[in-house]
């Protein structure tokens, strides 16, 4: 089990993920269905902000965490020969990336309308400070990052669709509304998630690298896990597909609550798969 | 399917050996080496650029020390700390360090002098 810095190094990643992913997915959203979502623009501005300044937030605390990690010691995160060493490598490049961008995504949304592309080009630049370290970074090969955030602009595409179509299904009023976004995104998924999903293939086969790595490693096994709630996330993501979302366009009343049940358990299982991706980012060891 | 994906994720956490990020190096003494004398330094070599930022030693699991970690500039594959000579018994070491990808590093190895 990691110690106290190792738990705390988790803990901060898996916001971090949550808060840039949800944060950009909700912009990515609200400008590709912007038709559907007009009329929920302060509440996805509301939330992008709030998941924007959780992003930010935890981009400060897991720099200063990686301190604390240096030291064993909690006095690592204020110490400024520290962290001023961090900021010469590859973290404070990510972090300098990550802060632009959430800036640029903030001012954006606070200022909302047209702005609202400045948004989402903050969200593409604060997503690809992930390209810029770790593991997938180390192989130092664009096409390798260009995978990684492929893979990552369709999980916030994902991501940032279920406040809205949980909020839309949530009222007999907008139940039309959550049916056409419902159709909609299924659309954009079914060549979305594909791409997603064979992007999380390539990446697998470079990390990982053998058959063995992947049954054998903590990092094959958490990879593993993330893979078997991924599974159970399709499984929801076909059901709302194919049952769902067509029951919510022929007026099924009960078709708006029964989509709201199956998009919190995907919150779950999206939980799950961040937890899953910040443990083997964080703590693990690649097996290649 | 969710307690297997919780008992999976549990056993990846506790088999996970290091709390950061290790790579292949080699210690002097070798861990698990059984010594005559306390040796003057200790050193440890990493396969890429390495800043350390935390040494500490045991001696027969009573008293820990940090170690002198010198003056330090840029990153580097190889190091030669200075050892308190404690007499015989074991001497456990345990490092920290920023790898130049910008990972946190650790590592234990341990030998004994007669």
């Amino acid at each position: 089990m990691p110690d106290i810095w190792g738990q705390a190094a988790v803990a901060t990643k898996f916001l971090l993920y949550l808060g840039v992913l949800t944060s950009a997915g909700l912009i990515l959203c609200r400008q590709v269905f912007s038709e559907q979502l007009a009329g929920l623009d302060r509440f996805l501005r509301a939330w992008a902000v709030f998941f924007a300044l959780l992003a930010a937030t935890m981009s400060f605390l897991g720099f200063a965490v990686r301190g604390a990690v240096l030291m064993d010691d909690a006095s690592g995160m204020t110490d400024l020969a520290i962290l001023a060493l961090l900021w010469e490598t590859p973290p404070g490049d990510a972090l300098l990336l990550r802060l632009l961008g959430l800036g640029a995504l903030l001012t954006g949304v606070v200022l909302g309308g047209r702005w609202l592309w400045v948004a989402l080009l903050g969200s593409f630049l604060a997503i690809w400070s992930f390209c810029e370290i770790g593991h997938v970074a180390s192989e130092d090969r664009l096409w390798f990052q260009s995978v990684l955030f492929g893979h990552l602009i369709v999980a916030a595409f994902w991501i940032g669709v279920l406040l809205p179509l949980h909020k839309l299904s949530g009222s007999a009023d907008t139940l039309r509304v959550a049916a056409v976004l419902g159709h909609r995104f299924g659309q954009v998924a079914s060549v979305a998630v594909p791409l997603l999903l064979l992007a999380g293939v390539v990446m697998t086969w470079r990390l990982v690298g053998s058959l063995p790595a992947l049954l054998g490693t903590a990092y094959g096994l958490t990879l593993l896990a993330k893979i078997a709630v991924v599974t159970l996330l399709l499984a929801l993501a076909a059901i709302n597909k194919t049952r769902l979302v067509p029951a919510l366009q022929s007026g099924d009343p009960k078709a708006g609550p029964h989509l709201a049940r199956s998009i919190s358990l995907e919150w779950v299982c999206i939980g799950v798969i961040l937890l899953a991706t910040a443990v083997f980012t964080s703590i693990l060891t690649v097996p290649s | 399917m969710i307690y297997r994906v919780a008992l999976t994720i549990f056993l990846a956490l506790t088999s996970a050996q290091a709390l950061a990020h290790s790579e292949k190096e080699s210690m002097t003494p070798a861990d698990g080496a059984i010594l005559d004398a306390v040796p003057e330094t200790i050193g440890l070599r990493f396969n890429d650029g390495m800043r350390l930022t935390k040494v500490e030693m045991t001696h027969a699991e009573t008293h820990t020390e940090a170690l002198d970690l010198g003056t330090q500039s840029g990153f580097v594959k190889e190091f030669s700390l200075p050892l308190t000579p404690m007499g015989p018994g074991m001497y456990h070491i345990e490092w920290r360090g920023l790898g130049v990808d910008g990972h946190p590093m650790n590592g234990v190895f341990s030998f004994e002098v007669k």
